[in-house]
């Protein structure tokens, strides 16, 4: 028997939640088999769960080690879904391009971050760790990025920060760009002296500040 | 700003200052430790990189910076994941800053049948720590506490296996992670043991620990019982040594867990350390917390100020040492190193 829509949302969001990728895996093959909605079932579902880990993170009920465990529930699940989405559920999304300064390797701070922003809907490009600061400009021209995400947890790499923001006004493209920074060295007083947009102390903060400085441009 | 009070001399050794904490007397002052590691090359004048991977230059580096600096405690340290890369795991190395973690170990859960307790005389750079650890106790240990600095078991672990998925484990697959967690103790254990016999202070990191990344119920679970065996053999071996534990980042969630790891002194990062003296202080000495990055990037009178007001908030100044929150960034300009060291002089004192 075919469950109901709402049944199976549920337990995509529970699964997510509650770290039960089977669980998960289970109802994404379900939304398939009675041909509901994948980009509802998705929204709905897998990322309303992973937004709810995101606010027992913020309360310090989740820690690293479910919120990952969570994220790998919702990707298991998009990864089901993802082939079933029809052609007009491509929603324009906000850019960003995100990653670990030159010079650095230590990148659980920058994919956490990540995943955080995948589930509240952003179009998010990984450049991974170690990353040339020109990488960082060239990729956000490319793809139209309104946002730029840098980490770094090393005060040896935190100058490489600045040293994107001035690739950006060299190109007279500053104003095009929102930068975000975050990190353990990195604090606000860093940010305002590097004139970075945001800084952000943790992965549903730097949502926070994402959103408010994207709220500030469409205003 | 009180830069301009007079900077009193001190008349007792960085030996003796530390003697009195251990003996339950107060010192002259309060004892100032900057976790100055990697940046006791530039002291030296030698390429961070070739510190990392000679023990005489790291050696030299650590007493050359003594004899500039002054502070109380050295600090024989590379990176936090050296007892790792002797076990197995490869590392990427720079020319001007410390290693990083390049290949763990483990690549699967049953590599862990070929996991092993290193040896000390060969494997990794054991035998840099090792010889600078003797460089250094030969040269300035009448004078002042030299220590070594090595990974906790959980940090270690952490370097053996990638930690994202370490992290999932510990919900997934916990079994597997104490038998890892065992081996880690088990070598840690024989670097207490290795770093008692020269005669210098083990001091154990456990960077991973940290509220950040670990939930209270997880650090009782797989950090603290492991800790403890640690304090506890130095506690045992050690000859009235203490034990020390530092952990960066964010602590204050695990304050309570941490406890039960039973270490004498703890050295924090990113904290309010009045409220940590508040909360612990009856049962731990505290080192902290001028912020690592502002040692680098702000002015010396600015350090000035922010080690008189950490130093206003302990109080009575009792079970309390001045120190940076983390290591001493690489490029800390000397001047900020002094200013942190001459507030320990000018604001917490106890002969006046």
């Amino acid at each position: 028997m075919t469950r109901e829509r709402g049944d199976i949302l549920k337990d995509l969001m529970d699964g997510v939640f509650l770290m039960n990728e089977e669980l998960v895996i289970k109802a994404a093959n379900e939304i398939v088999a009675a041909g509901y909605d994948a980009y509802d079932a998705i929204n709905n579902g897998l990322i309303a769960g992973m937004n709810q880990a995101g606010v027992l993170f913020d309360k310090e009920e989740y820690f690293v080690p479910e919120l990952l465990i969570c994220s790998d529930a919702m990707y298991a699940g998009i990864e089901i879904l993802r082939p079933h989405l029809k052609v007009g559920d491509a929603r324009v999304k906000h850019k960003v391009v995100i990653g670990v300064v030159e010079g650095d390797t230590h990148d659980i701070g920058k994919n956490l971050v990540k995943i955080m922003m995948d589930a509240a809907g952003f179009e998010v490009h990984d450049l991974g760790r170690n990353v040339p600061l020109a990488s960082f400009v060239e990729k956000a021209k490319e793809v139209g990025a309104e946002l730029i995400c840098l980490s770094t947890l090393m005060t040896t790499t935190m100058d490489g920060m600045a040293t994107v923001i001035e690739m950006l006004k060299e190109e007279g493209i500053r104003d095009a760009h929102k930068v975000i920074i975050g990190g353990g060295p990195i604090s606000q007083a860093f940010a305002n002296k590097i004139g970075a947009d945001g800084y952000a102390d943790n992965a549903a903060g730097a949502i926070r500040v994402a959103n408010s400085l994207l709220a500030k441009v469409a205003a | 700003m009180k830069t301009n009070v007079a900077i009193p001399a001190d008349t007792q050794t960085s030996l003796e200052r530390v003697m009195s904490y251990l003996k339950g007397e107060k010192p002259q002052r309060v004892a100032c430790f900057p976790l100055i590691l990697n940046h006791a090359a530039r002291v030296l004048g030698v390429p961070v990189g070739k510190y990392n991977r000679d023990g005489k230059a790291m050696g030299n580096s650590h007493v050359a910076a003594w004899k500039r600096y002054g502070h109380d405690l050295v600090l024989i340290f590379s990176t936090t994941s050296t007892l790792a890369e002797a076990m197995g795991t490869k590392m990427k190395f720079f020319d001007e800053d410390a290693p990083q973690i390049d290949v763990p170990f483990l690549k699967q859960h049953s590599d862990i049948s070929k996991l092993k307790v290193p040896d000390f005389s060969k494997d990794g750079r054991l035998p840099v720590y090792m010889e600078a650890t003797e460089i250094c106790v030969k040269e300035i240990g009448s004078q002042v506490v030299v220590s070594t600095v090595f990974g906790g078991p959980f940090t270690t672990a952490a370097a053996l296996y990638p930690v994202e998925l370490l992290t999932r484990d510990l919900i997934k697959n916990p079994k597997w992670v104490h038998e890892l967690l065992e081996i880690c103790t088990q070598a840690g254990i024989k670097f207490i043991d290795e770093i008692l016999k020269r005669g210098a202070l083990p001091v154990i990191v456990e960077p991973i620990g940290s509220g950040s990344l670990v939930s209270p119920r997880h650090f009782h679970e797989f950090v603290a019982p492991y800790l403890k065996r640690l304090a506890d053999h130095v506690h045992k071996n050690g000859g009235g040594f203490p034990a020390a534990l530092h952990i960066c980042g964010k602590t204050k969630s695990n304050w309570m867990a941490m406890l039960e790891a039973d270490f004498d002194i703890w050295s924090l990062d990113d904290v309010d350390l009045g409220e940590a003296k508040k909360a612990v202080g009856h049962r731990v000495v505290l080192i902290g917390n001028v912020v690592p990055a502002n040692l680098l990037k702000n002015t010396a009178e600015e350090i000035d100020e922010e080690a008189r007001i950490i130093c206003e908030k302990m109080g009575d100044k009792t079970g309390f040492i001045l120190g940076s929150g983390c290591e001493v960034p690489i490029n800390t300009p000397p001047e900020n190193i002094d200013a942190l060291i001459n507030a320990a002089r000018k604001y917490a004192r106890f002969d006046q």
